[in-house]
């Protein structure tokens, strides 16, 4: 029998593992759902948060209330304008789907070895946040996974507010449904496309700064989290928030508690497997709507 | 109002519209009849700024429309209740109302319009918090009405109203359509339903494969033998 305090402390983990999925791959869902396409560079705008907060908090010792902001309006307007100059201009192309895969799979190549260039390959640690633990009835658990479930928390649940209650969340659920009509209601949908792809970046570049604590930053850090963003995605339904947001605390908490009963080199195949079992009982994913 | 002036449109290579033009007086309900895939949608279409012109103007109140974004017509006193409803089924009847007033004019005045819309429509506010998905044919029509009249606009583009819609539900919309008119509201009607729409419009045009072969006075298009023929099955 496994002892309880273990079990909590592996709940936690999976908890604070499914909120970086949960952000990651929220921001994939969210450009699928709008743009309709895949961006094969989300995992280099996560690793680019990792090097944005290692400059902010290392190179520049700013605290974290100072860096993080930063870090978020640099993202925000460097894929703003990568999203200006290389996708807008395909959009509504014969094809433009299959183009603008490979634009941004050539996007993230390029911010990769470009980082790779400017920073080099150097295994790079950035302080935790919060330093130390939180005793909590004899479990352990350090304030930097609190931080990370909180932050995650936080962010999620206004990202959510702001799509149900604002103007510009409205105008962005209207986009996502259909476009054309969305323009008829005056809305600038390419606009809100820019706006969209700048807000994806972000989640996944915060992402990105919560991890870089705890796996060091490097060149070649965003390539896990992109493809278990798409496993998330896909298992919670393309173009799906809450589906991504769900399918990424059952990864999450599935691999943290597979570690317990199997050898932990199985812990990327269960989440294969989970993704293959969904999709033979639901081909839509979790929350996706069925396309035919 | 509104003026179009020998307009093209093209899907791709194909030719759509050919050499169109068309006056809709202010105050007017207008209707522009003919059979399907005549080209009435994509004339429509264009006039929003959803398709591109190729040549030609068009002019509302003497502001050149071609030069407008899609987006920026709306501000500018345009709105359309497009074919097929187009609801956002992934919303609720208000918040498709509510999106319908985006433009910066209409959205500070958002709450009393949506008041406004309830009192024309009252079916709508008992659904009010229902998703739009789950409404029925005449209550889609009238959510889409009822939208497009959210941004106030001077003018309503209407693409086929009364398509699947029981006769009772097409009498319902076409008082509708005329009440609205009274208020101020210059409408141009496109349909299929050429009776219908002849009966209520006071100009009408019929396109052909994507030509003006007549225009008339409504009354007058009624009686004439080429419509009656083609049209009305007389």
């Amino acid at each position: 029998m496994i002892p309880f305090s273990i079990l909590f402390e592996q709940l936690v983990n999976g908890l604070v593992l499914g909120s970086m999925y949960a952000l990651v791959a929220s921001g994939l869902t969210l450009i699928w759902g709008t743009m309709k396409m895949l961006n094969f560079a989300h995992g280099e705008l996560f690793m680019l948060g990792g090097f944005g907060i290692y400059i902010g908090m290392v190179s520049f010792h700013l605290p974290i209330w100072l860096a993080l902001p930063l870090v978020m309006i640099c993202i925000f307007i460097l894929a703003a304008l990568i999203e200006k100059a290389l996708i807008s201009p395909l959009l509504k192309r014969p094809d433009w789907d299959v183009s603008a895969v490979v634009v941004t799979l050539g996007i993230g190549i390029f911010i990769q070895n470009f980082a790779f260039k400017i920073w080099g390959g150097d295994f790079r640690n950035v302080p935790y946040v919060f330093e130390g633990t939180l005793n909590f009835l004899g479990m352990r658990l350090a304030w930097h996974r609190v931080y990370i479930l909180v932050m995650t928390l936080v962010v999620l649940v206004g990202f959510w507010q702001v799509m149900k209650r604002t103007r510009f969340g409205m105008a962005m659920r209207a986009t996502s449904f259909d476009a054309d009509t969305a323009t008829l209601m005056g809305i600038a949908t390419r606009r809100i496309y820019t706006i969209t792809f700048g807000l994806s970046a972000c989640l996944a570049a915060l992402a990105g700064t919560a991890l870089a604590p705890i796996f060091s930053v490097n060149p070649w850090m965003g390539l896990a989290p992109l493809i278990k963003g798409f496993i998330v995605v896909i298992l919670g339904g393309l173009g799906s928030f809450a589906g991504a947001i769900i399918a990424g605390f059952i990864i999450g908490i599935s691999e943290t508690f597979s570690v317990l009963f199997l050898p932990s080199g199985w812990k990327d195949i269960i989440s294969f497997v989970l993704l293959i079992v969904v999709l033979v009982i639901r081909p839509q994913g979790l929350l996706g709507k069925k396309e035919w | 109002m509104l003026k179009v002036e020998n307009l093209d449109v093209f899907y791709g290579d194909a030719q759509a519209i050919w050499g169109l033009s068309l006056e809709v007086f202010s105050g007017d309900i207008c209707t522009l009849v003919g059979a399907n895939g005549g080209g009435k949608t994509t004339f429509l279409k264009t006039i929003c700024g959803l398709l591109n012109v190729r040549k030609g103007s068009i002019f509302l109140d003497g502001e050149d429309l071609v030069a407008v974004k899609a987006e920026d017509r709306v501000s500018l006193g345009l709105s359309m209740s497009p074919e097929g409803r187009k609801i956002f089924s992934n919303m609720t009847v208000e918040e498709n109302l509510i999106i319908g007033a985006y433009t910066q004019k209409a959205w500070k005045k958002k709450n009393d319009q949506l008041e406004k819309t309830f009192e024309r429509f009252p079916r709508l506010k008992e659904r009010r918090k229902q998703m739009g998905g789950t409404l029925s044919g005449g209550e889609l029509q009238m959510l889409s009405i009822g939208r497009a009249l959210m941004s106030e606009p001077k003018m309503l583009l209407m693409d086929e109203p009364s398509l699947g819609l029981a006769p009772k539900a097409v009498e319902h919309v076409m008082e509708l359509i005329q009440s609205i008119n009274k208020e101020g509201v210059t409408i141009l009607l496109v349909e299929q339903n050429v009776n219908v729409a002849l009966q209520i419009a006071r100009h009408g045009y019929v396109i052909e494969s994507g030509k003006i072969v007549m225009h008339d006075k409504a009354e007058s298009l009624i009686t004439n033998d080429h419509v009656k023929e083609a049209y009305l099955g007389l």
